[in-house]
């Protein structure tokens, strides 16, 4: 480990411009299957950041999920989307030369706080404190969305086919389904469905695509990261809306469906004002219903990576077994919708 | 051949100790782990106890009635792979509320076991 701290140390002194460097703190940082995450601590004398500086280090780790970013391209996402105001970690310094610590690799500002959906969504927060966390989430988004293709910087990122995000994911998931050897009807179903229900194509914007409770860290109410960009791409800002309200991702608090923090007329007004944009919440619950079918897939995948072999894993073993409630979800949410309309 | 105390048993008590005696000592990602243990110990005893008491398999008898009576019914596929197919190929309405109901029968029965709470 303390090999590893050196390396990173020595590659931030010679991106600072800092004479020297102690390491203070260096450790594995939790969460993450596809990237290994080292929280570095360092104590930099001159450069462009002396003092004491708080790194993240993030790295490939030996498996990947097909669907994700690479480092370089996750670098991009970030300092884009960091250039747009959103509350993103600084990005700092990339380092494709796997020779200099093994991986492709780069360093950002590490945000203080928890990023533990038990602690936020479960925790101690107050009425206010929650609604304003679900406002600032709305915002983040809104600025998030006002990055727009084409985009030199992110040219690597796929525009979903006819910009039309909603069928073009349909399409792809039928795809991912074809894969699966194994049956399952209910997903069928989910997908018949989203497609005849398709919401005419909107605007096609940067969406992050796992921006959800557990996805952005939070100290006190005020939210200081948001994490975990390797999903990004081109979509609807309905898609990132829905992610964030899905069933999937409340953590128990079923009534608040903005993240299991707080309620969706706050996420939705919060977002409105900042972007201008008017949202249909209908279009927020057929992206909710996307994400059921998304999740739904990701799990069955994940099993199959425990089941060939590939990565043993009895947390995603477990995973597999939880593909049922989504099924559940999508058997409950579906018709709801259909009652709505 | 007896050969006793039979699995279930020896896998609910195993999960008992898991959970009374040795969790509550347990911490962060040590006591995570210990959580998914007794969960996937969980799904293997109402798997057994599903099976000892020969509870009548709803689902199966309701898929294999309505494929019947659709003449899906096809030797060379299980029954949830016709449905599956059936409904890839569009050749069943998505609003039929006896398809839903088929769904929904099938979906509870994989939650008795791998989640009993989530069925409300």
């Amino acid at each position: 480990m303390s090999v590893l701290a050196d390396t990173f140390s020595d590659f931030i002194v010679q991106r600072s411009g800092a004479r020297s460097a102690r390491v203070i703190e260096f450790d594995k940082l939790s969460g993450g299957a596809i990237q290994d995450n080292f929280g570095l601590t360092l104590e930099l004398e001159g450069g462009e950041r002396p003092g004491r500086q708080a790194f993240v280090v993030r790295q490939d780790a030996p498996s990947g999920v097909a669907e994700s970013l690479s480092r370089p391209e996750e670098f991009l996402v970030l300092q884009a989307a960091y250039g747009a105001g959103v509350t993103a970690p600084e990005p700092l310094w990339l380092c494709e030369d796997p020779a200099v610590s093994g991986h492709i690799f780069y360093v950002m500002a590490r945000a203080s706080g928890t990023a533990s959906p038990r602690k936020i969504a479960r925790g101690e927060l107050t009425e206010d404190q929650r609604r304003h966390l679900v406002r600032r989430l709305g915002a983040e988004l809104a600025r998030l969305h006002t990055v727009r293709p084409p985009l030199d910087s992110l040219s690597f990122l796929e525009r979903p086919a006819d910009d039309d995000p909603a069928r073009s994911r349909v399409t792809h998931y039928r795809g991912y389904l074809a894969e699966i050897d194994e049956p399952h009807p209910v997903i069928e179903w989910a997908l018949n469905w989203l497609e005849d229900n398709a919401p005419a194509p909107g605007d096609t914007v940067l969406c992050h695509c796992d921006f959800r409770t557990g996805n952005y860290m939070v100290d006190g109410d005020e939210l200081t990261a948001i994490l975990d960009w390797e999903f990004a791409t081109w979509s609807d800002p309905c898609e990132d809306l829905g992610w964030l309200c899905s069933r999937s991702w409340r953590f128990g608090n079923h009534d608040r469906e903005a993240g299991g923090v707080g309620f969706k007329r706050d996420l939705l007004a919060s977002y409105r004002e900042m972007s201008g944009a008017d949202v249909d919440p209908a279009v927020v619950s057929y992206w909710e219903v996307m994400a059921l079918v998304r999740w739904a897939l990701i799990a069955l995948q994940q099993a199959r990576r425990h089941m060939s072999g590939e990565q043993r894993s009895l947390e995603l073993a477990l995973t597999g077994r939880m593909v049922a409630q989504m099924e559940h979800d999508l058997l409950n949410q579906i018709p709801e919708l259909e009652e709505a309309q | 051949m007896i050969n006793e105390p039979d699995t279930r048993d020896l896998l609910t008590e195993a999960r008992s100790v898991l959970v009374d005696a040795l969790v509550p000592d347990l911490s962060g990602d040590q006591k995570y782990q210990a959580l998914m243990i007794a969960n996937a110990l969980g799904m293997a005893i109402r798997e057994i106890e599903q099976r000892e008491q020969g509870e009548p398999e709803t689902a199966d008898r309701l898929l294999s009635a309505f494929l019947a009576e659709r003449q899906l019914s096809d030797q060379s596929s299980q029954g949830e792979e016709a449905l599956a197919q059936a409904l890839r190929e569009r050749r069943l309405e998505g609003g039929d509320p006896q398809l839903r109901a088929v769904l929904k029968e099938m979906t509870e029965a994989r939650l008795r076991i791998n989640n009993p709470g989530y069925v409300t």
